[in-house]
């Protein structure tokens, strides 16, 4: 089994590189005949890599959610699996390539710096933690897509401000639909982060008794879900729109995927697992 | 095959002349009586504000395009019409125009997708008029696969290719459901005009027109459904509305920078389209320096127009690719229409059938009846082809280019289905 493991494990990025491809040349040609065949690109490399974590979980005894290199496929694929189900959703095409690229990016990491762990910390056996990983990835999925679509809303704008209609103003859906896209990303991811993080903070103190409320992980995430919070708040109310909402999003974003990488590979956190 | 055609066109013509020459729908039926008299044995007439054309077969062999170009010259005597200005077009290249018509390459936007509904409406009133027959039917459903096939698989129509619907694809780029939106139009001349037209075709959901003169506003909304804003207000109101296109014909600016600044300050800073199509310009450009105002004069806008006709013009190779594929199907099927194969493969098929029939019966009959079963069969389908043969015999004698041998040798092969056979 391992060696199917294995074998998985180097097949998947390229899996990811063909979709991207696929989905790449769509945008650039903007033929009618791939508008469906490159759907089915996404679908087989999603059931493949969902057989991939499935063989993974069996073999090494526990999900692969206890270290980033394992969270990173699952990011992957929840990335893969929001898109996938956005576009069936809404049918907007167009922005895939732009989506399916960031999984790509978490799939290589992943399997470049996964290792075959059989042995897991206690801690990391807590079933809490399970639910508290799930809302977290749903979150960081969510806030990804809507960094990515905050993003070509950016490009678009400053494409129709400054009379450049290329390929992006040809092929990406409206200023009005990003805005949408990426507003709607952002609520789920920030829905599903307040879980996460509301789950981390009951499940914290028994799992480590000399944890403290100053730790750097915890603070980054409070300003972060702060910030998600003003923003949707702000575009409710209908104080911020457009640029400045997007704006935030990408920020909080990038905050987020920082903070990520200072605890888990420089400072001394708690959320350290690697 | 012996298809005419006479063309005059963008190509060759003035405006005057093509709109002297252009016809109605009731002239249209006039001049098919007169054709099917004296010049065509079936024909129709394309007549746009860009072209007027006649397609058909001659009555008589002798008949030619001089004879089209007089009657034409001769129903409009108070124009000249120079010898020059009609293209001719014989056989397949009739066909080869007719196709081009009908893929839009020959229209003056290029890859128009409206004059192959047109070619269409031309085709019906020829048909009102018992004007089509077996060949022309043919010509038209081929024709009207080289359209469909034009715009199916080649993007030779899209992008917007005129100032005024490039405006509204820049604003359909911004804003996702213009039902939900308000438009402003500044100035009801002929541009004014066109702009909330293609607007009011987009389905904007609430339409105002102001002018300087009320009474040309008032003209203009009562065309398009709109409603009015008195030109001395409108300023104080312009942060009712997401998309604003000026065309009036002032010398000066008429939205300066702070109006525009005011504006958004009031509409709290949701996007704002400005689109300037007057020359000289309304709108102060600076404008354009505001978060979410998009401003757009006709220059950006003949940025778009040119992408899109360059964009057009790389189709060109697949279109005329299409035609050419096409012209061979035609030109496959009318060849096929000859009297010797015609009669070779209607025996082929009854003996093919009468074959499998006998072979699956022949155990039921003892040796010896089973070649008198054998003969009877084929005398059968001998006395049932008798009569056909001879008809086709009669149209070979005739000469296959006449409309009844025509008619004759491609109903058989259709009844039969021997074309759609010879296809699988």
């Amino acid at each position: 089994m391992q060696n199917t493991i294995h074998y998985s494990n180097i097949i998947l990025p390229f899996l990811y590189l063909l979709t991207v491809g696929v989905y790449l040349y769509d945008f650039i040609k903007g033929e009618k005949k791939l508008a469906h065949s490159k759907r089915l690109f996404l679908f087989l490399t999603l059931i493949f890599h969902t057989f991939y974590i499935i063989i993974r979980t069996i073999e090494f005894d526990h999900p692969p959610i206890t270290n980033v290199f394992e969270i990173f496929t699952i990011l992957a694929c929840a990335i893969g699996f929001s898109y996938f189900i956005l576009e069936l959703v809404t049918d907007i095409r167009g922005t895939g390539f732009f989506i399916i690229v960031i999984a790509l990016l978490f799939q290589v990491l992943s399997s470049i710096f996964i290792r075959d762990l059989t042995e897991v910390k206690d801690v990391l056996r807590s079933n809490l933690l399970g639910v508290h990983v799930f809302h977290a990835l749903l979150g960081y999925a969510g806030i990804t897509i809507s960094a990515v679509y905050g993003f070509l809303y950016l490009t678009l704008y400053k494409e129709i401000k400054t009379n450049k209609f290329g390929l992006i103003f040809d092929r990406l859906p409206n200023l009005e639909i990003l805005e949408r896209l990426s507003f709607s990303s952002a609520v789920i991811g920030f829905i599903a982060l307040s879980i996460a993080t509301t789950i981390g903070l009951i499940w914290l103190p028994q799992a480590f008794p000399d944890f403290s409320y100053t730790d750097p992980k915890l603070i980054v995430t409070f300003i972060v879900w702060l910030m998600y919070g003003v923003g949707i708040i702000l575009k409710t109310t209908g104080q911020w729109r457009g640029k400045k909402v997007v704006v935030l999003s990408i920020a909080g974003f990038l905050l987020a995927i920082f903070s990520t990488i200072v605890t888990n590979f420089i400072s001394r956190s708690f959320h350290s697992f690697y | 095959m012996n298809f005419l055609a006479i063309s005059i066109n963008h190509h060759t013509a003035p405006v005057e002349v093509r709109e002297a020459l252009h016809l109605n729908q009731d002239e249209i039926k006039n001049y098919i009586d007169d054709l099917k008299n004296n010049l065509f044995t079936e024909g129709f007439i394309l007549s746009t504000c860009n072209r007027t054309e006649l397609y058909g077969i001659p009555a008589k062999p002798e008949i030619n395009y001089i004879d089209l170009e007089k009657y034409l010259i001769d129903k409009k005597p108070s124009i000249e019409i120079k010898d020059e200005q009609f293209q001719k077009f014989f056989s397949c290249s009739a066909l080869n125009h007719l196709f081009r018509v009908s893929a839009g390459i020959d229209s003056l936007l290029l890859g128009d997708n409206q004059i192959l509904g047109q070619v269409k409406e031309s085709f019906q009133i020829a048909e009102e008029k018992y004007f089509v027959g077996f060949l022309l039917k043919r010509v038209f459903d081929a024709a009207a696969i080289v359209g469909k096939r034009a715009k199916n698989e080649t993007q030779i129509s899209d992008g917007a290719i005129t100032v005024s619907y490039a405006a509204v694809q820049l604003i359909e780029k911004i804003f996702s459901n213009l039902s939900k939106k308000t438009a402003l139009v500044i100035g009801a001349g002929e541009t004014g005009e066109i702009a909330a037209k293609h607007l009011r075709d987009k389905g904007i959901g609430r339409l105002v027109i102001t002018n300087r003169t009320y009474e040309k506003a008032e003209k203009v909304a009562e065309a398009v459904n709109a409603r009015i804003l008195p030109f001395s207000h409108f300023k104080e109101n312009l942060h009712d509305f997401d998309i604003i296109i000026s065309a009036t014909s002032s010398n000066e600016i008429i939205l300066n920078k702070e109006d525009i600044k005011v504006m958004m300050k009031k509409r709290g800073y949701a996007a704002t389209v400005l689109m300037d199509i007057a020359v000289p310009r309304d709108i102060d450009p600076a404008g354009r320096d505001i978060d979410n105002v998009f401003y757009h004069d006709i220059d950006s806008l003949n940025i778009i127009v040119e992408q899109n006709l360059k964009k057009r013009k790389e189709e060109l190779p697949k279109v005329e690719k299409i035609i050419r594929e096409e012209l061979v199907n035609f030109f496959s099927w009318y060849n096929s229409l000859e009297i010797a194969p015609t009669i070779k493969s209607l025996r082929d098929y009854f003996e093919e059938i009468r074959a499998d029939e006998v072979q699956k019966m022949i155990n039921k009959f003892s040796g010896e009846d089973r070649e008198k079963v054998d003969i009877v069969t084929k005398r059968i389908i001998n006395k049932l082809l008798h009569q056909p043969t001879i008809e086709l015999k009669k149209a070979a004698e005739t000469g296959i280019e006449t409309p009844e041998s025509i008619t004759k040798i491609g109903l058989i092969r259709n009844l039969f289905g021997i074309d759609a056979k010879k296809e699988n």
